[in-house]
């Protein structure tokens, strides 16, 4: 087991260093992207800026809190973003061109490599922004940040993360019966705008489908929220962590399952 | 040693009807078709065979290859390879064979080759000094320093296609894949292919299995052939027995001034006194292409009654591609009879 993650460790790190060849290996393509990068968060924060700014209050949460709320989306947003892009490109066109023979080849797991072949450094962008606005409300939001709860805190990350992957592990796979699934993946992808505001400004419905059936809410605003008011730690962090496994665990069974269904294309 | 038992793949197709509007009504009720695209396929191969595994486009070639390099389950039946199976074992099974898609790349196009080996060294787990040893020894047959330090996407077709080979052999496999390794190659390219795949196999004792549209390849490379057709096995032997089985049509080509004399001058079919499958003549401006059976007409024979009849520039007598005994054992109905 150990042995096991040490390797994939050491082939992640190699298939990182990989792309990151292949980013300089075009060099006016990759100062551009730097460029255009620096500029979009440059934009990106000053829109947050004049939004916010222009509401100071939303259902009974401050300022401050939305803008606590907002950055926290972002951070397994972006950790998802960083690690586990590919998986777009899975349900997109891998799966259609019959690409996905490579990864079925090797002594490797198949999704493990779909995974590691892509390092989205534009992630690197969401992550500042998240942080930067954290950073700048965190003395103001009302919660007493002791030891447990900075643990706490880094703690729920990863499991907030794993609901995005989960998310795109299943859509993805479903790519394996229908060829193509990059769409469905967009349409649940879509839901993810609630999840940067509390979700109690919404109504039933909404809520039930952000809670439990696309649970982005458990991605930002319940684990947020106990943050900010320091109640109900058993529901909002207990329910990311349960929603999270229980993504990770039925979209991997899927993943398998279509494993065995995929016919290649044509050659 | 691999042993192909009884194997089956079917797939589903959903049939539309021509037109948008047709798109749009299958979007709603599909109907669909089970299209069975190998079936009941069984053969095996000792170790250290090549084997020539040919028919017809879309036979379901690349369908059985997909299925034993375990890209693609069956839907039953089953292959192994020394006693693995590669749906249930798929890490230690991909360790044993190497595979070589001659449409397809494996090799990171964006980076200088160099790079893809040291990542399927890694792969692979190949320790260092064995790496060296095999790179030096790769670099000897497929001859690869004067591009390994080049992108991938440099590369011309013949250099990808050694550069893909060995990247299918770093592991030293005990199996090796090749689905038509020498497509859109040049001669002088195929003919170093062919030696560099005869070279493995003698020094390493590899076996391979080997698709392909070109006869030279099967002639040069290949003590036995599977071939199938509408996804079922209809022959199984050497190449010499494939000729000998189906009849062997030859090619007669020739050159002459006489062209219009042609026709007139040449009665192959009166004068052999054959069928008209047995000899067909086409004739592309001074050149003169006739298909005959040698079974029934002696190349002797039919040279001799030529050269009598006309006047002739340039002669020379060929085997058919393998597409020509696939077309003759249509029409002797051998899919039929199975």
């Amino acid at each position: 087991m150990l042995k096991t993650i040490k390797r994939m460790l050491k082939m992640h790190r190699i298939f990182i260093a990989q792309d990151l060849k292949k980013m300089m290996e075009y060099k006016i393509d990759f100062l551009t992207g730097a460029f255009s990068f620096l500029l979009g968060q440059a934009i990106n924060i000053a829109f947050l800026w004049i939004i916010f700014s222009q509401i100071p209050q939303l259902k009974g949460w401050s300022y401050d809190q939305i803008i606590f709320i907002y950055g926290f989306s972002l951070l397994p947003k972006a950790i998802d973003h960083l690690f586990f892009d590919n998986l777009w490109m899975v349900g997109y066109s891998i799966v259609a061109k019959g690409e996905f023979d490579k990864y079925l080849t090797r002594p490797i797991n198949p999704l493990f490599t779909v995974i590691v072949e892509r390092f989205q450094v534009d992630a690197f962008g969401e992550l500042v922004v998240g942080i930067v606005l954290i950073a700048s409300v965190i003395g103001k939001v009302s919660l007493q940040w002791s030891v447990l709860n900075v643990i706490l805190f880094i703690l729920i990350i990863p499991f907030a993360t794993l609901i995005y992957t989960g998310i795109k592990i299943l859509t993805s796979a479903l790519s394996f019966w229908t060829k193509r699934s990059g769409q469905v993946t967009h349409l649940v992808y879509a839901v993810n705008d609630f999840a940067k505001y509390p979700t109690t400004i919404y109504n039933n419905f909404i809520k039930t489908v952000i809670t439990y059936i696309i649970p982005f809410a458990c991605t930002a605003f319940y684990p947020a929220s106990y943050f900010i008011t320091g109640e109900n730690p058993l529901f909002n962090l207990g329910l990311t962590v349960v929603m999270s496994m229980v993504l990770m665990t039925v979209s991997i069974l899927v993943w398998n399952k279509g494993v065995s269904a995929y016919e290649s294309a044509g050659s | 040693m691999i042993q192909v038992d009884n194997i089956t793949k079917q797939f589903k197709k959903v049939v539309k009807q021509p037109g948008l509007l047709g798109s749009v009504k299958s979007l709603f009720s599909p109907k669909s078709e089970i299209v069975t695209a190998v079936d009941k396929v069984s053969f095996t191969v000792p170790d250290g065979e090549v084997l020539g595994f040919i028919g017809p486009n879309g036979a379901g070639k690349s369908t059985v290859i997909k299925m034993l390099t375990g890209i693609l389950t069956p839907t039953s039946g089953s292959c192994t390879i020394n006693g693995k199976i590669p749906q249930q074992d798929r890490k230690n099974y991909v360790r044993e064979i190497g595979a070589v898609f001659g449409q397809r790349t494996q090799l990171w196009w964006d980076l200088p080759l160099v790079e893809t080996y040291s990542v399927l060294k890694e792969i692979y787990e190949v320790p260092d000094d064995k790496f060296k040893k095999r790179m030096d020894f790769l670099n000897e047959v497929l001859d690869l320093q004067t591009f390994v330090k080049s992108p991938v996407r440099t590369l011309s077709l013949g250099q990808r296609m050694r550069a893909d080979i060995a990247a299918s052999l770093l592991h030293s496999p005990k199996v090796l894949f090749l689905d038509e390794p020498t497509i859109g190659l040049d001669v002088v390219v195929k003919d170093n292919i062919r030696k560099a795949i005869a070279k493995i196999n003698q020094e390493e004792k590899t076996t391979v299995i080997l698709t392909t549209h070109d006869l030279s390849d099967i002639e040069l490379l290949c003590k036995r052939i599977v071939m199938i057709d509408k996804g079922k096995n209809v022959f199984d032997g050497n190449l010499h027995d494939l000729k000998s089985k189906y009849g062997q049509m030859r090619e007669l080509c020739f050159e002459t001034d006489q062209i219009q004399e042609v026709k007139s001058n040449l009665q192959y079919l009166q004068h052999f006194n054959v069928s008209e499958d047995d000899v067909v003549v086409s004739i592309d401006g001074a050149n003169v292409n006739v298909k005959f059976n040698s079974d029934k007409i002696a190349v002797a024979d039919i040279l001799g009654y030529t050269l009598q009849h006309i006047r002739i520039n340039d002669i020379n007598v060929k085997d058919s591609d393998i597409e020509e005994i696939i077309r003759r054992l249509y029409k002797e109905g051998v899919t039929d009879n199975e």
